[in-house]
């Protein structure tokens, strides 16, 4: 790809299962080399997407673009795409390098390029020695590994990957998770990778998006997500979060400023974003909070007691009741270290407006 | 891991062999078959349904519709220069003569009693094979029970002649053992046939049962045991209704076999143990135009295993909702 | 469960194994009576009622027809029940029950009034009594089993195998060739060997629908109508043997399959 064009275009796709609409008339770009994730909770739309693209689905509404060439009607096996499924689909009767070879094979090339690509295929996901080994003989994380050359042997436009981490135990999961996102970056392939789990969603992905009911719900970075939630459900469905119920009393440049049971708030919003006056929620992530006997030099800043804390190792938990905010609750993220000097006493939790995101709902 | 690997391993001009599945995907006559075959889905299910459908209806259905047509005739097979007419004789028939629907009803008794004894002999065996014996002795002791069950009718049928005849295995135990002087007759009564029913359909009896058992988990029984309920109780609350499906396809499965015996009851039954089948297949062995009558003795009794065999199914199915309640 | 109960059960298991075996164990030790009569006590032994079976051409000949039609009549249950299968399992279209209903019903049908309709079909269609007309009837009374067993096994194919294999490029024969077919494999060989016994025993059919020439069972029935022989006893008891370790042989083979292809 030398042009600016995305390299799969998906226009307009709508499609539906009896009475229930899976995807509500989805646009999205995806660009060579990127590493997009759709995240959402069960029946969001995210597999339905992720199966169009393969070519199990046809969509009601909309096409497919890809590599510039409408692919919407075409069968799985006439499109350059190839899949890591959730179970992996090994074939069980065939070894690891026939199972590789699958692909190849059916792709029309001569046997001494099948067997080149599979060594270097091989050699590439430290697979080497266990090309005559059955599926049912190798651990999760090689079989998973093996998928991925599977889908990967016939150097597919885009790798679509469904939930392949859910079968690792939880150990493994992490360190596949370094593993992929290397993989990605040194085979610059696209990756569409459809998760539940916002854990693996911020590790790897370059874009991620957010989908709920069929729709999208936020299209951004890990960053941009995770900070700058556009929605209550974002800001929910990713990390932690305490949620004010504010009411917007107006704007000044890009702050918007905001009452709050009595405590006037200070918040950040993208430029160019104005907010009515009227109710808001706000939202503020753990460990965005800052504590101290003394009044922080924070924008915002609120006394309250600590009326109950967690131990979790490296860091505390804190649930802290404001002071003259209607006995409202904020939780917090500190290091044991703060954590422990806080005491019973009034202590001041303050945060920077711009660690504050207002929700659009 | 240069992303365009694939097309740069296949210099162009060194010849490199396609491997099977490469050249026949791309073999001409294979893909004008796939496109035919595969061109839309609604063709692709019609040729796939055509053939099947095609042969359980002119070769499972065929034979019962024709024995109906036949029962139904005036004359079959149909002598030259004569007319056939449609006719309801031949049932008629049936009911004229004590002969004829004697046996009848007692193959349906037989069946009915046979079936019985068949359930309450084998449900302790897959009861202790289901629940009394680790996963692993499981499979191999049912193993052994399904051995013998591997061999024909006939050469089981004979093997019961001999276990029961007045010089069988059985008198020759009970005359050593001094209970009798003389040998019993057990042979060609309804109760060397019953023996030799019982064995040859256990098996069909014992796998249904074995696997409604198995499929139950103990935690039920121990929770009634845990409330308070004894054996006899935890069996007739717990264990019989919630194996009652296995018990009424075992009972269907057993009764309708049992009807269809031809050669048992001819070497282990006597000229009081006449059974239908019997009946139905004089028709056949004789000459002349016999063969419409025995098509309709035949169907009067599929008719009626049929009936009985939907009738027990309703009221398995009556005692399982009333179970579940 | 008490202790005293658990004897009993166990008790009545080995009870029943007894009577499974008991008359099969006495019948072939009947053939090595050395006199006419059946009965006991046995006296004297000998074993020229099974060196007899084998040089007896009847015997001989009714074996190899036995064991000719069962193959046939395998090989056309197999291939009519893969197929009736794999078009009923996972497939929802107008009239599927109708079909997998007709397709199980020549199992249930008790033998007298299957083998009298097979007899009335065939006359029908002009077949003569004789070995095709018996193989089409052993064929068409095993499809049924066959269709169990391989919608049982099919039902187990997980649907993301045959997705895979379409992702990678294979069309929907190939994915038939090399992914379901290979899966089915033991469920195939396992109900083969199912219909090959079922044949090889069937008496009522071959009964009705043979011709001149009797296939084992009929032999034996003929021979019984007769009088009973240390003859008849030694003819049966190869006849067990065989269906018994090709029974046993089956059983294991299947199940290490099943162990094997496991996904």
């Amino acid at each position: 790809m030398t042009d600016t064009s995305p390299l799969v275009r998906i226009d307009g796709i709508t499609k539906s299962f009896g009475s229930t609409v899976a995807l509500h008339d989805l646009d999205l770009d995806i660009a060579q080399g990127e590493f997009v994730t759709f995240l959402g909770p069960s029946g969001c739309g995210k597999s339905t997407t992720l199966r169009i693209l393969g070519g199990f689905e046809t969509p009601d509404k909309g096409r497919v673009i890809l590599d510039g060439q409408d692919v919407t009607r075409l069968p799985p096996d006439r499109r350059n795409v190839n899949m890591v499924f959730q179970d992996y689909a090994l074939f069980p009767h065939m070894t690891v390098a026939q199972n590789i070879a699958f692909g190849l094979e059916l792709k029309g090339l001569g046997k001494a390029a099948i067997k080149a690509r599979l060594d270097e295929i091989m050699t590439f996901l430290e697979l080497d020695g266990y090309g005559d080994r059955y599926p049912g003989q190798l651990s999760g994380g090689q079989r998973q590994r093996v998928a991925l050359a599977r889908a990967l042997a016939p150097d597919p436009a885009l790798l679509l990957l469904d939930e392949p981490l859910g079968a690792l135990d939880a150990k493994l999961r992490g360190q596949v998770q370094k593993e992929l996102k290397s993989i990605q970056r040194r085979t610059h392939k696209t990756f569409f990778f459809v998760t539940h789990d916002q854990e693996e969603a911020l590790t790897m992905s370059d874009r991620i998006v957010v989908m709920n009911k069929g729709r999208v719900e936020q299209d951004g970075t890990p960053e941009e997500l995770y900070f700058h939630p556009a929605s209550r459900f974002v800001a929910e469905f990713i990390g932690e979060t305490n949620l004010l119920n504010a009411t917007v009393r107006g704007m000044e440049g890009n702050d918007v400023i905001m009452d709050w049971h009595g405590q006037t708030l200070r918040g950040h919003v993208a430029p160019g974003r104005k907010l009515p006056q009227g109710p808001a929620t706000a939202s503020i992530r753990l460990e965005r909070l800052g504590f101290g006997k003394v009044r922080p030099e924070t924008e915002n800043a609120v006394q309250g007691r600590v009326i109950g804390s967690t131990f979790l190792g490296s860091r505390m938990a804190l649930d802290v009741r404001v002071e003259n905010a209607g006995d409202a609750i904020l939780k917090a993220y500190v290091d044991t270290a703060t954590g422990s000097t806080l005491g019973d006493g009034p202590v001041w939790i303050g945060w920077d407006a711009d660690s504050m995101a207002v929700l659009n709902d | 891991m240069p992303s365009d690997a694939v097309q740069t391993r296949t210099a162009p001009g060194t010849p490199d062999t396609l491997p099977f599945w490469g050249r026949m995907t791309r073999w001409s006559p294979y893909r004008a078959v796939v496109n035919v075959i595969y061109g839309s889905p609604r063709r692709q299910f019609l040729i796939l349904a055509i053939f099947p459908v095609l042969w359980v209806l002119t070769q499972h259905l065929g034979p019962m519709v024709q024995m109906l047509r036949v029962s139904l005739t005036s004359a079959y097979p149909v002598a030259p220069d004569t007319e056939t007419y449609l006719t309801l004789e031949h049932y008629i028939k049936f009911f004229g003569d004590s002969i004829f629907w004697q046996p009848f009803f007692r193959t349906l008794a037989f069946a009915f009693v046979f079936t019985f004894c068949t359930l309450v002999l084998t449900y302790p065996v897959a009861y202790f094979l289901a629940r009394h014996v680790s996963r692993k002795n499981q499979m191999l002791m049912l193993l052994l029970l399904l051995i013998p069950f591997w061999v024909g009718e006939i050469v089981r049928t004979y093997a019961i002649m001999i276990l029961l005849g007045n010089t069988g295995a059985l008198n020759l135990v009970l005359k050593t053992l001094g209970l009798i002087d003389r040998p019993i007759p057990f042979m060609y009564t309804s109760f060397s046939m019953g023996v030799g029913i019982v064995y040859l359909t256990a098996l069909y009896m014992l796998l249904p049962l074995y696997s409604a058992l198995e499929k139950l988990p103990t935690s039920y029984n121990e929770a009634a045991a845990d409330l308070g309920a004894g054996p006899w109780t935890r069996f007739r609350r717990i264990t019989l209704p919630l194996t009652l499906e296995g018990i009424g396809s075992g009972c269907t499965l057993v009764f309708l076999i049992s009807t269809g015996f031809y050669a048992t009851p001819i070497l282990l039954g006597g000229p009081s143990t006449t059974v239908f089948a019997q009946t139905i297949a004089g028709f056949f062995h004789t000459a002349g135009d016999q063969w419409p009558t025995g098509a309709a003795f035949a169907s009067i009794m599929f008719a009626a295993a049929l009936l009985l065999t939907v009738l027990f199914q309703r009221i398995i199915k009556a005692m399982r909702k009333g179970d579940t309640k | 469960m008490t202790r005293g109960s658990r004897i009993f059960m166990s008790c009545i298991y080995w009870a029943f194994v007894l009577y499974v075996f008991v008359p099969l164990a006495l019948m072939i030790l009947m053939g090595f009576k050395d006199s006419k009569f059946i009965g006991f006590p046995i006296r004297s032994w000998t074993l020229d009622w099974y060196t007899g079976v084998f040089d007896d051409g009847a015997v001989v000949s009714a074996f190899g027809y036995s064991i000719a039609i069962a193959v046939l009549s395998t090989l056309v249950s197999i291939l009519v029940g893969t197929w009736i299968a794999v078009l009923l399992e996972g497939r929802k279209f107008v009239g599927r029950p109708v079909v997998f209903g007709l397709a199980v019903m020549p199992a249930l049908v008790p033998g007298i009034i299957s083998a009298i309709a097979f007899r009335i079909y065939a006359r029908g269609l002009g077949i003569e009594p004789g070995m095709g007309a018996i193989v089409w009837a052993h064929a068409v009374h095993n499809v049924p089993f066959v269709v169990l067993v391989v919608m049982a096994r099919l039902s187990t194919l997980p649907k993301s195998q045959l997705e895979a294999a379409r992702d990678l490029g294979a069309d929907p024969m190939v994915v038939f060739l090399r992914i379901t077919l290979p899966y089915l494999v033991p469920a195939i060989l396992g109900a083969s060997i199912f219909c090959l016994l079922l044949s090889f025993d069937d008496f009522v059919r071959s009964f009705f629908l043979g011709g001149y020439e009797p296939t084992l069972p009929v032999l034996i029935f003929a021979k019984l109508r007769s009088g009973m022989s240390p003859e008849i006893n030694a003819i049966a008891t190869v006849a067990l043997i065989v269906t018994a370790a090709i029974g046993i042989w089956a059983e294991r083979f299947t199940r290490r399959m099943n162990k094997d292809s496991k996904p």
